[in-house]
């Protein structure tokens, strides 16, 4: 009798935690990103009716935001490992495809995920020395790697120094050169957002969470933090070199000052926290609206001082009305529309 | 089960544990007590190597642990809560549970976060505990009484051989305490070897089998409630202070 009321009360509890799991489910959209991405595969469609190419230079522009925010995500906010850092991945992943499309021209959206491997490794290998601190250190530590690759690649002469190097243009009509690295990133942001996704919700992603709120607990919790955080440093480091290594054929030329300059990286950080950090959607947001107001100023303002002080008023009001990023807080507050819930 | 040998820790010039030596015996409940400052939680943390000892070993069944990492040593069968309770903040009870899951590896990335199986676990473990009815709640929205419950809980999902529970009952309300007396009873009876610290010497003399006394960062005595409570040793060193003005 008795065993017959627990294996009563097991299917009960089974049901409710069900139905608990099946309403998390519910309350996420996949549809949602879904269709933005067959929307933006499709947009190119555009240029047969006259010349879209600085929409398609935006998107381009925001999707390769896309991807270095999410990278950065997946340390700064799953593993609440603020790193100011990231551009020297950006820099490596760059240069290493950029110098083999020089020499040997393969395309760099081929050499793409090599060169997000390459990151990839020189990421794990910083990681396990800078990651031995937290908080300030780290990100002062951070700051000291951009500097020394700054002045690395400022005078290493075999690629070009601080002149650096010009690359081929590739030699399609003007109204379709873009589209190569149009769908380049395009497809890269959509599996960077799917891959985050992924990572959110493994066990890898449960013990970054745990790592990032208190880490001796996660320690001894059994979770061997420093793999963990070495990790997470490769992957965000991966993704950040995969978005440098087409960057530079775009720009046709690869120079310190375009990926080793503080700017890049500030913006990701911006973008992580102004979407919301350790959410998918989050950087995805984050990236999108700064580049809207970037360029909203820029086109009503003018490229002159008063536009950067109008996006950093922008952002300003935004973090104190939604101090988690926009997607955090509106999920603290249950009040997130489900288009926005990719968690 | 549990041997620390000649452990010590100083903090720069300050000596928290010196030359510490004890032994807890397989499914035994043993309670570390002394004065504020005795070293007791130095010691713990000595032991699950939250804390690097300055000299000593620490054997858990024939295997040396004091040269381990704290997951490393998780993973031997030594789990420990703290003092002040630590819990994930923004996660719910139940992650905050499996966090302490025992499958780990580099496969961990393409692992759910949280099967069947361990779901079912942990309710099973939330279910004895009695707190199944805050699985869904904050880690951080917690009342202190409940946080000491879910570290527990926590403990219990890593399958540990030994468990060290630093003050289980630091401000927990009289009935709670009742309750978290019973838990580590039962679970003692199941066969699982506890060592505790604490203040509270009801619980202490209630539960343990043996009891080490620490003073100073030394062992002053070691024995049976009983003869803990004679000992002049130990009397001296709870109310030494005492003692001495009188005179």
């Amino acid at each position: 009798m008795t065993s017959l009321d627990t294996n009563e009360v097991i299917t009960a509890r089974k049901a409710y935690y069900a139905g608990l799991a099946g309403e998390a489910d519910k309350g996420r959209s996949v549809w949602f990103p879904i269709a933005v991405l067959a929307l933006l595969l499709a947009l190119p469609a555009l240029q047969f009716t006259g010349n879209y190419n600085y929409l398609i230079h935006l998107v381009l522009f925001t999707a390769s935001y896309v991807v270095m925010a999410s990278g950065w995500n997946i340390l700064g906010g799953f593993a609440g490992y603020i790193s100011l850092g990231h551009n020297v991945f950006f820099a490596i992943g760059g240069y290493f495809a950029g110098m083999i499309f020089a020499r040997y021209g393969i395309s760099t959206i081929i050499l793409a995920p090599l060169a997000g491997l390459v990151a990839a490794v020189f990421g794990y290998v910083i990681g396990l020395i800078t990651l031995r601190v937290r908080g300030p250190s780290f990100i002062i530590s951070s700051l000291a790697l951009v500097m020394i690759f700054k002045i690395l690649f400022d005078n290493w002469d075999f690629v070009g120094g601080s002149n650096g190097l010009s690359l081929p243009a590739n030699d399609l009509p003007v109204q379709w050169a873009k589209l190569p690295y149009y769908y380049a990133f395009v497809v890269m942001a959509a599996f960077t957002v799917w891959a985050s996704y992924r990572i959110r919700h493994s066990k890898f992603g449960l013990g970054l969470r745990a790592i990032s709120k208190d880490e001796i607990k996660s320690e001894s919790a059994g979770i061997n933090t420093r793999f963990y955080k070495v990790l997470a440093f490769a992957i965000s480091a991966f993704f950040v070199g995969m978005a440098g290594a087409v960057w530079g054929e775009y720009l046709t030329y690869i120079r310190p000052n375009i990926f080793l300059i503080i700017l890049v990286s500030v913006n990701m950080v911006l973008m992580c926290i102004l979407g919301g950090k350790g959410t998918v959607a989050g950087p995805v947001i984050g990236a999108i609206l700064l580049v809207v107001f970037n360029e909203f100023f820029v086109a009503t303002l003018g490229a002159s001082e008063i536009n950067i002080f109008a996006t950093g008023m922008i952002m300003m009001l935004c973090l104190m009305f939604f101090p988690l990023g926009i997607v955090g807080t509106l999920a603290r507050l249950k009040k997130l529309p489900r288009i926005l819930n990719w968690d | 089960m549990l041997e620390v040998k000649g452990l010590s820790k100083h903090f720069g010039g300050i000596t928290a544990v010196s030359n510490c030596s004890f032994t807890v015996e397989r499914g035994s409940i043993t309670g570390l007590i002394g004065p504020n400052g005795a070293g007791k939680t130095t010691a713990f943390n000595c032991i699950s190597r939250t804390m690097t000892p300055s000299s000593g070993e620490v054997w858990l069944d024939g295997a040396r642990i004091d040269t381990l990492r704290p997951h490393q040593i998780t993973a031997q069968g030594l789990s420990r809560t703290f003092q002040i309770s630590r819990n994930l903040a923004d996660m719910t009870v139940l992650e905050n549970v499996i966090c302490q899951s025992k499958i780990r590896g580099w496969r961990d990335l393409f692992r759910p976060a949280m099967s069947k199986e361990e779901i079912d676990k942990a309710c099973g473990i939330l279910d004895f505990l009695g707190i199944t009815r805050i699985a869904h709640e904050d880690g951080s929205n917690l009342s202190y009484g409940q946080k000491k419950l879910m570290d527990l809980a926590a403990l219990l999902m890593s399958d540990p051989k030994i468990i060290l529970l630093d003050e289980p009952a630091g401000g927990v309300s009289p009935t709670l305490l009742e309750e978290i007396i019973g838990h580590i009873r039962k679970l003692n009876e199941k066969g699982l070897t506890v060592l505790i610290v604490e203040h509270n010497m009801d619980l202490i003399m209630r539960l343990s089998h043996r009891i080490v006394v620490m003073a100073q960062g030394q062992v002053i005595a070691e024995g049976e409630p009983a003869e803990i409570q004679e000992d002049p040793a130990v009397l001296e060193a709870y109310l030494g202070g005492a003692v001495e003005e009188a005179a």
